[in-house]
């Protein structure tokens, strides 16, 4: 099956400092999740697939078009591209009607009936309907960071680009969220820290890991990395990558050897993420 | 007492409008006195769906800014307004135009006999900050305009036309008002349309204010080191070629890979 996206040994360089190393992703149709630290790398490959920041090398490709490639053949890949940064600083004065006004403007929508008609749909996906007339500053953290994502929807885009969608929603505002995203475009690609999402939305879970990725494959197969490792018992697994006291009072561990008495349990995503992150770091020591 | 209602096909006739006024003016009169009629009325009202709607959307379209509007009769298109009149850039912008031309005459009235020295350092650099003033509202949202499909080069034409629609008039106003200047009334033009040009290109990478700060002290410096060559032919002529190699660099990077933004 030929690729919504593809990026082919794309790096990307700060002066001495390597964010992203040479990566090739494919990425198909369905929700995508990019997990990783801080500082992973996860943001400098959303801008560049979003065509926001050019990479130092390699071929980025968006519905056939390179975006790598001459001027013309970018401009159409934008076209159908939708993205939200991880941070969206609104200027001044501006309605939330107004902002979404001015970047269908910017996505080529020139007849105002139309595009008035695209604003007033995006605002009643992401339940904002009833708040256009009003002053973004006005909005609350979450509303505006619906808002951003309102913003990455209009004009149905095939690849919509989410940098941390779901920072600052309540459960209910994020479940709803899920519920939009799931359907939102071909292909969805989201940076998180929350594990949850992952689980609960995407079909495909890309890990990224000092500007490298570590994992790349479905929920499942995530999960079967920790299976058989998580346990839960009166005392903790010697060397576990981490352990909590659960509500229960028994203790839930996280990698290491299991003391005799305990129980192995379901991993979740989040216990498979924190071993492979311990595996890294474990790696690098050696190596380093 | 006489009880009639008024009937179904009365009802029928009066919600299309096709009673004669007599009947009409009979109907309204007994419906006026007649609980009943007036219950029954509902059913033949004419249904009004998505008045709500139409109201709510008519409160929340986005209104151009008021000294916009007048273009959009001139035949300029809706979308180019928008983007000129995106969170009131232009009216800052023209604020700043009028406003740095008022200056620059109080400065350039009160300077004595560094009169020319206080308008080559000034008023050139009027169109600049007026220019600048258009970009800055929007600027915080570069990196959601980045990778939309819209021509950068176009939008940043768009937003310095309408800044210098009124900054180089009300700038070439001074050499009017101020006596004494002499061929100094227009030799600010080709060195400011200089600095708009490096301004633009300076803001494919800065942020709008610190693209004018550094356009701004390079000009100083000039001014300071060598204002009594300005008005010769060759400076004008440095400054043409000048402004006409920032055009060519302005196109290049609003339209290769290397970005805008891009930081």
């Amino acid at each position: 099956m030929t690729p919504v996206a593809s990026l082919t040994d794309v790096s990307k360089r700060y002066g001495a400092t390597t964010a992203l190393h040479p990566t090739s992703i494919d990425l198909q149709t369905g929700v995508i999740g990019l997990l990783g630290p801080n500082g992973a790398g996860k943001t400098t490959l959303l801008r560049l697939l979003s065509t926001a920041l050019p990479p130092s090398t390699g071929r980025i490709e968006v519905s056939g078009q390179e975006v790598t490639g001459g001027h013309a053949e970018r401009v159409e890949a934008r076209r159908r591209i939708g993205y939200t940064p991880q941070e969206v600083v609104f200027p001044r004065g501006m309605t939330a009607f107004g902002f979404l006004d001015y970047i269908a403007v910017l996505k080529e929508w020139k007849g105002s009936g139309a595009r008035h008609a695209e604003v007033r749909r995006v605002l009643a996906l992401v339940d904002l309907g009833d708040r256009g007339s009003m002053k973004v500053a006005r909005l609350s953290g979450g509303q505006r960071r619906r808002l951003a994502v309102a913003q990455a929807l209009i004009g149905a885009p095939e690849l919509l680009i989410l940098d941390e969608p779901t920072t600052g929603l309540d459960p209910e505002q994020r479940a709803s969220l899920r519920g939009l995203l799931s359907g939102a475009a071909d292909t969805v690609l989201i940076s998180t820290h929350q594990t949850e999402d992952v689980a609960a939305l995407c079909d495909r879970v890309i890990v990224l890991d000092g500007g490298r990725v570590r994992f790349d494959g479905s929920v499942p197969e995530l999960l079967a990395t920790a299976t058989g490792r998580v346990h839960i018992g009166p005392t903790a697994s010697d060397g576990a990558v981490q352990t909590w006291k659960t509500g229960t009072g028994l203790v839930r561990s996280v990698g290491g050897q299991p003391a005799p008495d305990s129980s192995v349990v379901d991993p979740s995503v989040e216990d498979a993420y924190l071993l492979l992150r311990a595996e890294q770091r474990f790696t690098e020591g050696v190596t380093s | 007492m006489t009880v009639w209602h008024v009937e179904a096909p009365v009802w029928t006739a009066y919600a299309a409008g096709t009673l004669d006024p007599a009947a009409e003016a009979s109907v309204e009169t007994h419906v006026a006195g007649c609980a009943e009629c007036r219950a029954a009325a509902r059913a033949y009202a004419a249904p009004a769906p998505g008045v709500w709607e139409a109201v709510q959307a008519t409160i929340t379209r986005p209104r151009l800014p008021r000294p916009l509007r007048p273009l959009r009769r001139l035949g300029i298109p809706e979308g180019d307004l928008v983007v000129i009149g995106a969170s009131d850039a232009i009216t800052v912008s023209w604020a700043v135009a009028v406003a740095g031309a008022l200056a620059s005459v109080l400065a350039t009235t009160l300077a004595g006999v560094r009169q020319e020295l206080a308008f080559l350092l000034l008023v050139p650099l009027v169109p600049v900050l007026s220019v600048v003033a258009a970009f800055d509202a929007t600027d915080s949202l570069r990196e959601v305009a980045e990778p939309t499909p819209v021509s950068k080069l176009r939008v940043a034409l768009l937003r310095a036309s309408a800044a210098l629609a009124i900054a180089v008039p009300a700038t070439a106003a001074i050499g009017f008002v101020v006596p004494g200047l002499g061929s100094l009334t227009s030799v600010w033009l080709l060195p400011s349309l200089g600095l708009v040009l490096a301004a633009l290109v300076l803001h494919t990478w800065l942020d709008a204010w610190v693209a004018a700060g550094v356009v701004s002290a390079v000009w100083v410096g000039v001014v300071s080191s060598v204002h009594s060559e300005l008005d010769t032919v060759t400076a004008q002529l440095l400054f043409a070629a000048l402004a006409a190699a920032l055009a060519v660099v302005l196109v290049l990077r609003t339209t290769t890979l290397k970005l805008g933004g891009a930081r």
